[in-house]
């Protein structure tokens, strides 16, 4: 399955990038294809293309601040969860979808 | 209701994420350039060093702006993009009456509410156009404005100036209590909410010139990681190959004072690795502060010790909570099985 997914924390220079390895690594044990955006102190980084977004199944959340350009989602299958969630939780985190 | 509690916090945190930067520069600019002016008793001297006033005034600059990114930043993710304009102004103007980091998280909270409610005005589709650069801006920075400063302005000013005084000369006993109550939360969840919440406590209170509580907080902020990782080099047998190597990058996250590098070792044995950090942790930040140590920047371990005070206490802090923290996690896994293998599981 195709998935896209946000990881941002408030300070952004941690938290942030550990969610988005965790999910780039259990996602891909699972046989799901992921991109990950994140949203971290230096900006957005890896951002996520329309087409990207358009050709995803399910959108992942994992921030503990406001998405930037949560706008670009409208529609679509949304999950969201605290970050902490994706770093310890990673697995139950995909049972979700 | 939980899930308003959740957005508010998020919300909150937000702005926090904008406004950190803002508070390094300027804590970190004017640390240096206090650190190199000659001291007086009226404070530093900078009469005759023209660039370090510069520096310092640079650094007040961030400083000023801080409350400003703080507020807008709360107001538009309440809001978006509309949020902006009322909650930098009702920032800028906390800052003016002295209402401090308090008053501009609240001053970005009722910006941005505001402007939601706002929003939902039903208005003729004639008036729609201008409402985003005419209206909603103008209506809401204007009633900000006059909260902030007739309303909220003067009760929470009072409200700071209690809360600093009372930091100021807090007794013995208060200090160690709000010590250990900072130390215990900076471990409880390496980086997390609740972590965010003590060290953003502590960075607030950079701006308003009260730097121990920061202090506290620095040295807490490193012993996890430092202790995790000092412990898998004293007694090698009782750690996973893994965690060998988590070690050593746990050890250098730690001295670039980033609490997170503790978290494999939590994440796979969160029951007893927790408490033992927070036992480290709660050890430094109460040394830190009977030491009295400042920390004018926003952030914690050894990479600030140049802008900290007190240094040698701030050193006495770092160490000896790395070691009840190696001593007391060795001590444990020595002693116990390990709770749970699901836990383990779960890493």
């Amino acid at each position: 399955m195709k998935i896209v997914a946000v990881t941002a924390c408030p300070t952004g220079i941690a938290h942030t990038y550990m969610a988005a390895a965790r999910l780039e690594k259990v996602a891909k044990e699972l046989g799901h294809e992921i991109k990950v955006e994140t949203q971290g102190a230096m900006g957005i980084e890896n951002r996520l293309s329309d087409k990207d977004i358009r050709e995803a199944k399910v959108a992942i959340f994992a921030v503990d601040i406001n998405v930037e350009g949560r706008e670009r989602f409208h529609g679509m299958k949304i999950i969201e969860i605290p970050l902490q969630e994706a770093i310890k939780n990673t697995r139950e985190v995909f049972g979700k979808i | 209701m939980l899930e308003h509690l959740k957005k508010l916090r998020q919300h909150l945190l937000t702005g926090v994420s904008y406004a950190i930067p803002f508070i390094a520069c300027g804590g970190i600019l004017i640390a240096i350039s206090i650190a190199f002016a000659p001291m007086t008793e009226k404070g530093p001297d900078f009469s005759h060093t023209p660039t370090l006033k510069l520096i310092n005034d640079i650094g007040s600059a961030s400083f000023s702006l801080m409350l400003s990114v703080l507020a807008g930043y709360i107001s538009y993710s309440i809001a978006d993009r509309p949020g902006l304009v009322p909650g930098f102004v009702g920032g800028y103007l906390a800052n003016q009456v002295k209402a401090g980091f308090l008053g501009a998280i609240l001053v970005g909270l009722v910006a941005g509410y505001l402007v939601e409610l706002i929003k939902k005005v039903p208005v003729s589709k004639y008036l729609r156009p201008i409402m985003p650069i005419l209206i909603i801006p103008i209506v809401s920075t204007a009633v900000i404005g006059i909260v902030m400063v007739k309303v909220l302005g003067v009760p929470i000013a009072h409200l700071m100036a209690a809360a600093k005084d009372m930091l100021q000369t807090m007794s013995t006993g208060n200090s160690v209590v709000l010590a250990l109550v900072l130390g215990a939360m900076i471990a409880f969840d390496m980086g997390g909410p609740i972590n965010k919440t003590a060290f953003f406590f502590g960075a607030g209170l950079i701006a308003e010139g009260q730097f121990r509580v920061m202090g506290a907080c620095a040295a807490a902020i490193c012993t996890p990681p430092l202790g995790l990782g000092l412990a898998t080099l004293l007694r090698r047998k009782l750690w996973t190959e893994e965690e060998h190597e988590a070690g050593l990058a746990s050890l250098a996250m730690g001295m670039i004072g980033i609490t997170e590098g503790a978290i494999p070792f939590a994440a796979s044995d969160p029951v007893r690795v927790i408490p033992c950090i927070m036992l480290g942790s709660m050890v430094a930040s109460v040394i830190a502060m009977m030491g009295e140590v400042g920390d004018r920047a926003p952030h914690g371990g050894p990479i600030v010790l140049f802008v900290v005070n007190h240094k040698l206490a701030y050193v006495l802090a770092i160490l000896s909570g790395t070691l009840v923290t190696a001593l007391s996690i060795s001590v444990v896994k020595l002693f116990s099985a390990k709770p749970s293998a699901a836990a383990a599981e779960a890493a």
